[in-house]
């Protein structure tokens, strides 16, 4: 309790270089964590592209700024984007003395790589989840919302239960910008962890008529079956596979699909709900005859929104859900590390 | 021949299997007989319909069995028309409860009639089959007059017409200002005659409301009732039981717990699905397909059907579905047990939907649809 701005700094700090010494040996843990994620080697070697090695001063000084003070943080990781343990790490130690880390069963390789590299004293893997035992500080907890709503059950009054649940990204593509070039910074969004993550944009709305929409959803097609040769998609996990083909005969009956064995792009209708796809790949293009069409159509799914992707910022802000992080396309899976990824909570 | 006159010969056959059913005679022509002429008319006819069979490979002309007609999954319902005539000619339009993204599906019917004799026939087999005429049927629900997009309210009050004496709305429909009447239930059920059974209509959840708001008080209902409970057991105020609720109905309404029966029915279909009593306290309950639908389990990842036994999504083939889908994939949870099947709830992580989801919204809310 006693640290100053300037501590708490130099704490992360230390673990930034830690994740700069893991991303360095990378290829040691990388077919581990292929196994543990279903990742290709391709995807672990993209997906460690996204490890936080970087910050300012002035991020950091938010980061801060955003965190708790406490005795101390459990935090309980998640398994969806291996690299996620990183500034799960960091924001609990920006708000604790003492961290203690249950990493996730399906995948703990990282999580445990980084507090090995660190050798911070202060911070302790802890391999059981045992959340009634914490009696005081915060929790945080990332996962399904019935986990965090597990967790805050069992959490004992007086404990502070901060989570981070599942979210979407959404991208917006303006009637100002280049298709082309649109849909090859979007398909760069999409592809790490092969979309797992709450900041991989699942929705494309796209301003302008049907026409437009087609030939983006064209163009990402393409952009998708060259990021699928480069860096082909992994097994698909527990229900996706089932979910995708659901989604898929969906969208054959509802609109048109572009797919391949590593993705698929599905146009909806003009004016015709969102159905957001599963992971692994899948975008939902849909067409927005004006800027009102696209404002309306964010709503419903508003506050599953955690990222949005646009080629156009400051518009986008006006009418992006508030907390969501508001990006350039193909920056989406780059926030810089000023806080949680996810700002919902 | 016109879409129009091909339509009308379909459900023309679709029709004389139910009769053929209703006289407990032979059927004049198989199920894949009718299925695979529906899965040609709608693939040449719903235009989703033959985009969805071109991605995956199959040709319409070719399908000689029901199965090898790919299976439209509930959720195209909520996208796109699932018709296969201009929306101005259905006669009925049923639409499903909202779902987390805000989007209602909609089931569009252009000859109401084969759907009213399918629901007709059998339920008549599984609810009533020993009541020549009950005396009353009371629907803890709204009227179809008042919500007339609820496929559920529309066949109840299709069974209020058609197994009871003809009634005044207000002593056969219990919801009044969106909420259950259990005042007017209670002076309904008081008013009953003993030698004359009666049927009880309701969801769930509505139940549940009438089993909390009784606190206990038991409504006598006359000897050889029974209550018709249809939906899942989660949703806002609180969960119960299958077993747990099944119980307490019958002791609310003081019959045996066999009385109660179950019915799975959905907004995208033209056909239900009921229960059978079990013969004895350790057999399983299973509902039961009249021969003109099927439920296939088959396998969420391939679907592929599965073995009797396993645990699959449910793939349905409801041949009075003639002008929008007759298979249609859900995502409920089903497994086959030789003539029956049991329902196992939701897919995990589906969007939630249901009757008695709809008709929780109902009671604090406007009516959604079943």
């Amino acid at each position: 309790m006693s640290r100053t701005v300037d501590d708490r700094v130099a704490d992360v700090r230390r673990l930034i270089g830690a994740a700069r010494s893991v991303y360095a040996n990378r290829a040691r843990i990388a077919p581990q964590v292929a196994r543990c994620t279903g990742l290709t080697p391709e995807g672990v070697a993209l997906g460690f592209e996204s490890l936080e090695r970087e910050a300012s001063d002035a991020d950091l000084r938010a980061l801060i700024a955003r965190s708790g003070v406490a005795d101390c943080v459990h935090a309980i990781l998640s398994a969806n984007v291996f690299v996620s343990a990183m500034r799960a790490l960091v924001i609990a130690r920006a708000t604790a003395d003492r961290v203690t880390i249950h990493p996730s069963r399906r995948d703990p390789v990282l999580a445990i790589a980084l507090v090995e590299a660190a050798a911070d004293p202060a911070i302790v893997v802890q391999p059981e989840r045992d959340v009634a035992s914490v009696t005081g500080g915060e929790i945080h907890v990332y996962g399904r919302d019935a986990t965090i709503a597990a967790v805050r059950a069992l959490a004992q009054p007086g404990v502070t239960v901060r989570g981070h649940g599942t979210g979407l990204g959404v991208a917006i593509v303006t009637n100002a910008a280049d298709l082309a070039q649109a849909a090859d910074l979007l398909a760069a969004d999409v592809v790490p962890f092969d979309q797992r993550g709450c900041l991989s944009p699942r929705v494309a709305l796209v301003e302008g008529d049907a026409a437009r929409a087609w030939s983006f959803a064209q163009a990402l097609d393409e952009c998708l079956r060259g990021w699928g040769r480069r860096v082909p998609r992994g097994a698909l996990l527990d229900d996706e596979p089932g979910e995708a083909m659901r989604w898929r005969d969906t969208m054959a009956f509802a609109g048109r699909v572009w797919a391949s064995d590593h993705h698929a792009v599905a146009l909806g209708a003009v004016g015709a709900p969102l159905l957001v796809p599963p992971a692994g790949r899948h975008l939902y293009v849909a067409p927005q005859p004006n800027w009102d069409g696209v404002a309306s159509c964010l709503t419903p799914v508003a506050r599953f929104v955690v990222a949005v992707g646009t080629d156009d910022p400051a518009r986008v802000r006006e009418i992006a859900p508030d907390n969501a992080r508001v990006s350039r396309l193909g920056l989406m899976q780059r926030p810089p590390l000023d806080g949680p990824v996810d700002r919902r909570s | 021949m016109s879409a129009w006159s091909e339509s009308e010969a379909l459900h023309e056959r679709v029709r004389a299997m139910i009769r053929a059913y209703e006289r407990r005679a032979r059927s004049p022509e198989s199920f894949d007989a009718i299925a695979a002429d529906l899965a040609r008319f709608q693939a040449a006819n719903v235009p989703g319909y033959g985009r969805l069979c071109a991605a995956h490979g199959v040709e319409p002309s070719k399908i000689d069995l029901a199965r090898q007609a790919p299976a439209v999954p509930t959720d195209a319902f909520r996208l796109a028309d699932v018709f296969a005539f201009d929306p101005s000619a259905a006669t009925a339009t049923f639409r499903t409860s909202g779902t987390t993204l805000g989007a209602r599906g909609v089931h569009r019917i252009r000859d109401v009639g084969t759907y009213d004799a399918a629901s007709i026939a059998f339920g008549r087999a599984m609810l009533v089959p020993d009541l020549a005429r009950p005396a009353a049927v009371l629907v803890v629900g709204p009227s179809p007059a008042d919500v007339q997009d609820s496929s559920l309210a529309h066949m109840c009050g299709l069974f209020a017409r058609t197994f009871a004496e003809p009634q005044r709305e207000e002593d056969t429909f219990f919801v009044r200002g969106g909420a259950p009447d259990i005042a007017g239930l209670r002076k309904r059920v008081a008013g009953l005659s003993p030698s004359s059974p009666a049927i009880v209509l309701a969801t769930s959840f509505a139940l549940v409301h009438v089993v909390d708001a009784l606190q206990g008080e038991v409504l006598a209902l006359p000897s050889r009732s029974r209550v018709m409970q249809t939906g899942g057991f989660k949703g806002r105020s609180r969960e119960v039981d299958r077993d747990e609720l099944e119980a307490a109905t019958a002791r609310t309404f003081a019959i045996d717990r066999r009385s109660v029966v179950g019915e799975y029915g959905m907004t995208e279909l033209s056909s239900q699905f009921w229960e059978a009593p079990p013969t004895s306290e350790d057999e399983t309950r299973s509902y039961f397909e009249p021969p003109w639908a099927r439920v296939v389990a088959v396998d969420g990842r391939t679907l592929e059907p599965l073995a009797d036994g396993e645990v699959g999504i449910a793939r349905i083939e409801d041949l009075a579905n003639v002008d929008s889908a007759f298979a249609v994939v859900t995502q409920d949870r089903v497994r086959r047990r030789g003539a029956g099947f049991e329902l196992l709830g939701r897919v995990p992580g589906s969007l939630p939907r249901g009757c008695s989801i709809a008709l929780e919204e109902m009671l604090a809310a406007p009516r959604d649809g079943e």
